[in-house]
């Protein structure tokens, strides 16, 4: 049976079409929580599953189909195209690889290299009081320095580790874990949030216990703009947004340890920061 | 060495963030963030300075001898050519 699924991201209209039960499910899954009135479609999907050797395809209306071997393949293709498109289309906002919360309406920005430990940080904090404004794309608008939500489902790489246990029923796909927004253990945070910290994460497996250290707007510009998607669109080649953010907010270096206490000192300096 | 003029790129885009330096060199899709005496002696490699002049303004700012000062300015002009981020480096 044919479904369409359509969203409201970034004030864009995207509709999924599909009937075969993976990949709809799949998609469904990872992007339901920002279902919406898409107004204007702008992005225009198909997903299915070809009949044969079991390939599973995405089309954008007006582009070549593109097949994937497996569940992971399919939906980080998926992924990669709509946050590129989402890129051209909101050329006006400035797009941080991050994951981002909220406390008290503040955003805060995790910033980590692949592994560095970015999700499991954010699926933790989110059991300490912290709201979820977004995974993978942390966009930011220049003119306010708010954060827009981009409520994909948090993906995860691995199990995280005992103390936070995932609940029974998230997405595992061939690559990795995904808890969609109504499985998570916080509520989201549905509109711009002003971004009150970015945290560079780096996962230190000797670090007895966590720490953290204010680190220089210098010093966050540079690894801000290493994180930037789409720096091009921007003047300066987008270094002068990476520095007009670095030194508007407070920039931390946190050496990730024991899960639990790396919340709490997040809590804390955030707290502090106010 | 004393008397060269170190020339930073034309084509890198560098930014004083309060007091340091970030760099951005495209071609190489690398950014770096200077401290504040290599931010200093960036700045300095302008392709006219010779190195002793710049190791003698670096003993005026920051008030080291002149050995310490010549050799911070070669351990920064090393580390600038290495990053391939002066121009005659690239040549």
């Amino acid at each position: 049976m044919a479904h369409t699924l359509t969203l409201r991201v970034l004030d864009q209209g995207v509709r999924v079409d599909g009937a075969e039960p993976t990949s709809k499910t799949l998609v469904t899954a990872t992007y339901g929580a920002m279902r919406g009135d898409p107004g204007a479609i702008d992005l225009d999907y198909t997903v299915g599953r070809n009949i044969g050797p079991a390939t599973f395809f995405m089309r954008r209306q007006g582009c070549e189909q593109r097949t994937a071997p497996d569940t992971g393949t399919f939906l980080a293709r998926f992924d990669e195209d709509i946050a590129i498109e989402l890129q051209k289309l909101r050329r006006d906002l400035y797009f941080v690889h991050a994951a981002v919360l909220t406390l008290a309406d503040v955003a805060l920005m995790l910033v980590a290299q692949a592994g560095g430990g970015k999700s499991t940080t954010c699926w933790a904090l989110l059991h300490h009081g912290f709201q979820y404004l977004s995974d993978e794309l942390g966009p930011v608008d220049l003119k306010t320095l708010e954060v827009h939500p981009y409520a994909r489902a948090l993906a995860l790489k691995t199990e995280p580790p005992t103390a936070y246990p995932l609940p029974s029923n998230i997405v595992r796909t061939s690559r990795s874990l995904h808890v969609p927004g109504d499985k998570l253990p916080a509520r989201l945070h549905k509109r711009p949030a002003p971004l009150g910290a970015v945290f560079f994460l780096r996962y230190d497996p000797l670090a007895l216990a966590p720490s953290v250290r204010p680190i220089s707007a210098a010093e966050a510009a540079a690894r801000l703009y290493a994180n930037t998607l789409n720096p091009l669109a921007h003047p300066g080649d987008g270094l002068d947004g990476a520095i007009q953010i670095a030194r508007a907010v407070g920039c931390f270096e946190l050496v990730t340890a024991d899960l639990p206490a790396t919340c709490v000192l997040v809590t804390a300096v955030l707290n502090a920061n106010k | 060495m004393g008397s060269e003029c170190p020339k930073r790129r034309s084509d890198v885009s560098a930014r004083v963030v309060e007091g340091e330096m970030v760099v951005l060199d495209r071609d190489a899709s690398l950014v770096h963030q200077l401290n504040v005496t290599a931010s200093f002696i960036w700045d300095r490699c302008d392709g006219r300075c010779t190195v002793s002049e710049i190791a003698e303004q670096v003993a005026g700012a920051f008030g080291t001898s002149p050995d310490a000062s010549k050799e911070a300015v070669t351990a920064a002009l090393r580390r600038f050519a290495e990053l391939g981020l002066l121009e005659h480096a690239r040549d």
